[in-house]
This record gives C-alpha cells, structure tokens and sequence, in this order.
C-alpha cells in the first residue's frame, strides 16, 4: 500500500497564477513544475472570480507514463487517474485540486496545458465564476461569435475555416464565461483543437498529424491551431452573437433565429447536471445561462464545405455590425 | 420552446441510481447507506466500522456505486490525504472518497471486488487516521 500525504509542509514551492482570468494558488515540491505552469499563467483583468487551489506533489522517483484516463464524481468531489501513478482529486465545495502525480507526467508540459488546467477549469469553473459552455468562440475586430452544437456536428471543423478567414481563435469545444460588471466575457484556454479523422478532406495539411485517441475515448487530431494553421490566438473576448449549428444535406446556408427560451433550452441541455450538494456552482452556472441566452442567437444551418460556411459567416458577421451601426 | 429531449450527459457516473437506502440511528447520531447494489448496502450495514465511525463524527453518510463496466486492473492500494478529503484507490475502477468533515464515503466499487474485501479491508483502510 502507498501512501501520500498532501500537506503543505511537504510542498514548499508556492506562486500565485492565473488561468482564464481565474487566480490559483499553486503549492508543489517540484520547482520544475512550479515554473512550468507559470509559463502557462496569463495575469490578465480582475473578472471578479474566487481562488482557487493546486496542491500538487510529484513523486520524483516515479518514472510511470500517463496513462488512459478515468473519471468519476459523486456529490463535491470529482477524480481523475491517468495510470495509477497519476491521481488527481476535485473538491468543488472548497475550490481545491490535490494530486499526486508521477516525474513523467510533471515534466510533461502539454499535459498541463492540453489537460488538466482545462480540466480543472471545467471541473471548478461554476464554483469560481467561470463558467465552462459546450461552445467554440471565434473573434474579429473585438466582436465573439459563439458557435454551439451538438457533439460531432463539426463546430471544431467550421472553426478552423473562420480561422481560414481571418478569424481570431478563442476556444474549441468548451468556452468559459465570467460575469464581469454586467458584461460576458468568453475565456478560452489553451486546449488543442479536436477535429475528427473525416475533417482532414477539407484540411490537407491534417495529413502531416497523427491521429491519436483522445481524452474522450475517439480517434481525434489534436492540433495547436497557431502552430498548424497560424491562426491568431485571443485569450478573451465580449461575445455578441451565438449560433447553434446544425448540417444539412442540400448546398446552402439558412439563418433561423431563435427565441430566448428557446436558446437557454439548448444551452441548458449541452451541459452536465450538477449534483443537489452543489446549490451555489449550480445558481451561477444558471445565472450564465441566462446571460448568454440574451445574446441574439439563430440557428446556423449549412450544406458544402466548411470554407464555404466560414465564408457564409463571414458575410453575416459584417452585415449584423452593419446593422448595429446603421 | 424547443420540443426535443434534453439528454444531459453524466460522463461522470453521479447519477447512478441507488435503490437501496439504509437508515439507522446510533444513538443521535444518523447513518445512512446508499448503493445501487443490494449486497454492498447490506454488507456496508452489518460491518459495524461505519457505525463506529458514525458515532464518532456526528452521523454519517455512506454511498458506494457498483461499477459493472469499469476498467479491472491489479493494482496496491494507494491512499492520497489532502486537507478534508482521504481518497484510496485500488486500480482504476475502484474509488473510496472520506470527507471527513462532512462526515461522508463515497465511491465506486469494481466488479472484481468482493464486498467482504470491501468492508473489512478498503474501508478500514480508509478510515485508518494513522495510514
């Protein structure tokens, strides 16, 4: 039997970080992860949101891979195994992260970056304020453009199309929202854009990246959407319009807009439940919802190639700005 | 208002239904045993460790999913402590959680684990203060 204690006497490297606009206070016995992901902390903006804490302790005799992971969560806890050297436990009721974790994976700079700092937002978000969508977010000139959907439907594919067409990246699959003075902002992270094997028909250049079984059990390409595309990365931005996209058949595009009840329904249905002992995350995730059903929002519907769309969408965005100003 | 079911996923696994419910008072204090699993309610109920531990921090509540298509693995017990939370695993599909300020078990029990292992040894294990 093993055991490890995370006790704060033990972790004697601390630093104030901040991930998404949300502070962290990191505690760890390894300088090299400590400096880690303060690579990874952006300070940006006060949105207002509560701390949260890393107690992280790595066991620098352990040389065990990271492996498949394993989730599970009942009432205000949440865990997570990535092989058993790898242990990770959310306590969402007091805004913590403890784990024990091998050298291998502390020395491993994507997983933090790729993983578990999204992870962690995803798993505490709605205890802090930041509160995770099922929504990819694109920018231009200032202006986000929310783009929601149902797993699978291409909303990671259409987003590597905006890019294409001079859009700025923001988020992938999950965005995380803060209230701030009235105002949404949308945080992305700096998660690798998912796209399934089919996409790479539209996208040539997948070709040159491996396909690799994701965090969600599917064959998947994860790319740094900079690095492959030289898409310009924004860390935040005010969203102004959502779309909830769908496919069809037929070549073409159709706009339908939708009610606010109608797009807090579907907001609504894409997130997971949270359990009775969370009354509080569960108000504030609501209370987002509610916001971000406020924005105008139509239901995106199109048939071709993603490059089609993102043109399509293109000429939307400049003739909702041309409205606003009109 | 949209027409369409609203299926909201429970990636992880908190919604699990559990029918079998035991309530018992010791002295004033409540313990409760949840599972959706008839033998491990039972089993959990009988041992005595929980009433003892029940006695002890003011009521508690015990609830421990079976886990039918989680990964079996062999593996040592692993028991990581931090702050309020106790976590022990033993492979990857089974997981015990003791908040014990909240004076609450939680977890998930492999199907390659037998419920006397459960109850006289993962449980113990557990709660031991000195481990």
């Amino acid at each position: 039997m093993s055991y490890v204690l995370i006790d704060q006497t033990a972790l004697p490297y601390s630093m104030e970080l901040s991930f998404a606009g949300a502070p962290c206070d990191l505690r760890t016995n390894s300088l090299e992860l400590a400096r880690a992901l303060e690579r990874l902390s952006i300070s940006c903006g006060d949105y207002g949101l509560s701390r949260f804490g890393m107690r992280v302790i790595v066991d620098g005799a352990s040389r065990e891979p990271i492996g498949e992971p394993h989730f599970r969560g009942l009432h205000h806890v949440v865990t997570a195994s990535f092989g058993r050297s790898n242990l990770f436990v959310w306590d969402i009721l007091r805004r913590t992260l403890g784990a024990s974790v091998s050298a291998t994976a502390a020395g491993d700079d994507r997983f933090w970056k790729e993983k578990l700092i999204p992870l962690t937002l995803g798993v505490l978000g709605c205890a802090i304020g930041l509160v995770p969508v099922h929504c990819a977010c694109l920018e231009t000139d200032g202006d986000g453009l929310l783009i929601a959907g149902v797993s699978g439907v291409g909303k990671s594919t259409l987003s590597m199309a905006l890019c294409e067409e001079g859009f700025n990246y923001v988020s992938d699959d999950w965005t995380y929202m803060s209230l701030c003075h009235d105002r949404i902002v949308a945080h992305g992270t700096l998660a690798p854009v998912r796209v399934l094997p089919d996409a790479v028909m539209h996208f040539q250049s997948l070709q040159k990246h491996c396909l690799q079984m994701s965090m969600y059990g599917e064959l998947a390409y994860e790319i740094d959407i900079a690095e492959a595309f030289g898409a310009q990365m924004e860390r935040e931005c005010e969203p102004r319009w959502l779309l909830f996209l769908e496919r069809m058949h037929r070549a073409g595009t159709e706009f339908k807009p939708m009610s606010i009840a109608e797009t807090q329904s579907s907001l609504s249905c894409s997130v997971e439940r949270l359990p009775v002992q969370l009354p509080e995350a569960a108000a504030t995730r609501e209370e987002m919802i509610r916001s971000v059903s406020l924005l105008p929002a139509w239901r995106f519907r199109y048939g071709g190639t993603p490059q089609f769309a993102a043109k399509e969408l293109r000429e939307f965005v400049v003739s909702r700005r041309q409205e606003v100003y009109a | 208002m949209t027409s369409e079911p609203c299926r909201r996923p429970d990636l992880l696994r908190r919604f699990v239904p559990t029918p079998y419910v035991f309530s018992k008072c010791v002295g004033s204090n409540q313990i409760c045993v949840e599972s959706n699993d008839l033998e491990i309610a039972l089993g959990i109920r009988r041992s005595g460790i929980v009433q003892r531990q029940g006695n002890r921090t003011g009521g508690l509540l015990c609830k421990v999913i079976r886990e039918w298509t989680s990964p079996v693995d062999d593996s040592d017990i692993s028991i990581v402590s931090d702050g309020r939370l106790r976590v022990l695993y033993l492979g990857t599909g089974t997981i015990l959680i003791h908040d014990h300020e909240r004076s609450e078990i939680l977890g998930f029990i492999s199907r390659n684990v037998k419920v006397p292992e459960l109850v006289s040894s993962l449980i113990p294990a557990l709660l031991d203060p000195g481990g």
